[in-house]
C-alpha cells in the first residue's frame, strides 16, 4: 500500500514481504517474500552475507519490465531454527523462587547492560522514557507502585503522552535493559531463550505481570491496550 | 515464515483476518538508470526513529525522518508490539533498516548513492486511509524532489 503510493508519485519501489498472503492481495509493485519470522526481515542479525543475499533479491526485481512481481526469497530456515514468535508470558511459569527485590535485580542488571553498551559500540534500544538507565530505580519505583494500586505518576511522563503509554514506555525501557543485559552475558541467546528467562525467573518480569494486571482490570480500552503491550 | 502453518491458531487467524487491501494491478514506474547510477533510501514499517524523536503511538499513521547518515547507534524502535521478536533487532538494526549493507554496496560501485533522509513509519496498521492519501504520497514527493529514484520498503 505504501509502496504503491511511492510508485503512483515516479519514485521506484521495491519491497521486503513477510506474509505472503498479504502481499499477494496488496499487490505491491515488486515484493520479494521471505520466508522468515517477523522482526527478521533481512534473515539473521549479524549475519551480513545472509542480508546482502535478501538485499539482491528484492533489489534484482528493479530489472523486471512489468509487474506486479512477487518473488519467493530461495531459502527456507530449517523449521524449529527460529520460532515464528517469541512465546507470551502467559505461556510461561513463573519460576518458585524468584528474587523479591526488583530494584536490586535492575542495579545489576545495569551492570551488564554497561558491558553491553562497550560490547555493542553504545547501540542500544532503551531510551523510550527518556530516563537513562541509573535512575531506572525510580521507574521500578513507580511501576511497584502502580502494580500496588497507588494513585502514582513520574514527573517525567511528558505532558503529551497519557500515563497507560508512559506505563508501556517504561516496561519496553526495563525489558530492553534486562534482555541487552542478558545478551551482554550469552551473546548467542535468541528471543524465545530470553523471553523465558525474564518471564521465568526475573523479579522484573513478575513486576510486569502485576502490572498488565491492574491495567487490563480497567474498563478504558487505552489501559487495556497498554496491558496488552506489557504482557499477554 | 511466518508461514502460515507453522504458526500458532490465534496467531494464524490475526493475520488471516487482517484487513489487507485488495487490488488487481499495480502501479509500475521503472527505474531510468541502472542501479549502479540510481540514488536509493529506505522507507520501513518497522517504527524506528532517531533517539529522542517522537514516539510512534499504536495507529500512528504518521512518519519520522531519519536521514541517511545517523549513526546506527541513533537509531530506536518504539513499535514494541510482543508479536515480533525484538532481540534481532538489539542485536542488529540492519535486520529490518539494512543501511550497513547498503553503504557496503555503495562502496562497491554496485548501487549509485543515498539519498539524504530514510523513512520510517508505524507497523501493524488496521487502518490506513491517512498513509494512503495523506502521508504515503507525501514522502513519495519528499523523495522524488530528493532525487530518490529507488525506494527500499522494509517491514518489522
Amino acid at each position: 500500500m505504501l509502496a504503491r503510493a511511492l510508485e503512483q508519485v515516479g519514485v521506484s519501489t521495491t519491497s521486503i514481504s513477510l506474509v505472503r498472503e498479504h502481499t499477494e492481495k496488496v499487490k505491491p509493485p515488486r515484493a520479494l517474500f521471505v520466508p522468515f519470522p517477523f522482526g527478521m526481515a533481512f534473515g539473521r542479525p549479524d549475519d551480513p552475507e545472509l542480508q546482502h543475499r535478501v538485499l539482491r533479491g528484492a533489489l534484482d526485481l528493479l530489472a523486471e519490465p512489468a509487474g506486479p512481481v512477487l518473488r519467493d526469497f530461495p531459502l527456507d530456515l530449517e523449521p524449529g531454527d527460529q520460532p515464528a514468535a517469541p512465546p507470551q508470558a502467559s505461556g510461561i511459569t513463573p519460576a518458585e523462587q524468584i528474587p523479591d527485590d526488583v530494584a536490586m535485580e535492575t542495579t545489576q542488571m545495569r551492570r551488564y547492560h554497561e558491558r553491553w553498551l562497550e560490547k555493542s559500540g553504545g547501540r542500544t534500544h532503551l531510551g523510550l522514557t527518556g530516563i537513562p538507565a541509573m535512575r531506572f530505580r525510580g521507574v521500578v519505583r513507580f511501576l511497584e507502585g502502580f502494580a500496588d494500586g497507588q494513585d502514582i505518576d513520574m514527573a517525567e511522563r511528558p505532558p503529551d503522552t497519557p500515563l497507560p503509554n508512559f506505563i508501556r514506555y517504561c516496561a519496553d525501557d526495563l525489558k530492553t535493559l534486562y534482555f541487552e543485559g542478558h545478551l551482554a552475558m550469552k551473546p548467542a541467546a535468541g528471543g524465545e531463550e530470553i523471553a523465558r528467562w525474564f518471564w521465568g525467573e526475573t523479579a522484573a518480569g513478575r513486576l510486569l505481570r502485576r502490572v498488565r494486571d491492574r491495567l487490563d482490570a480497567s474498563t478504558d480500552p487505552r489501559w487495556k491496550a497498554a496491558a496488552f503491550g506489557v504482557a499477554r | 515464515m511466518p508461514r502460515l502453518d507453522r504458526l500458532s491458531q490465534i496467531a494464524r487467524n490475526n493475520l488471516l483476518t487482517f484487513p489487507a487491501q485488495v487490488n488487481d494491478t499495480a502501479p509500475f514506474a521503472r527505474p531510468a538508470r541502472s542501479l549502479a547510477a540510481c540514488r536509493l533510501a529506505i522507507v520501513t514499517t518497522a517504527g524506528l526513529h532517531r533517539r529522542g524523536d517522537r514516539l510512534f503511538t499504536p495507529g500512528d499513521q504518521t512518519y519520522r525522518m531519519i536521514a541517511s547518515d545517523t549513526p546506527t547507534v541513533e537509531i530506536i524502535q518504539s513499535h514494541t508490539s510482543i508479536g515480533f521478536d525484538r532481540v534481532p533487532t538489539m542485536r542488529d538494526v540492519n535486520i529490518s533498516f539494512p543501511i550497513d549493507r547498503l553503504r557496503e554496496l555503495i562502496a562497491r560501485g554496485e548501487l549509485g548513492g543515498l539519498g539524504p533522509s530514510c523513512y520510517s513509519f508505524m507497523g501493524a496498521q488496521r487502518e490506513v486511509a491517512r498513509i494512503e492519501s495523506e502521508t504515503g504520497p507525501e514522502v513519495g514527493r519528499r523523495l522524488r524532489d530528493e532525487g530518490v529514484d529507488v525506494a527500499l520498503i522494509t517491514p518489522t
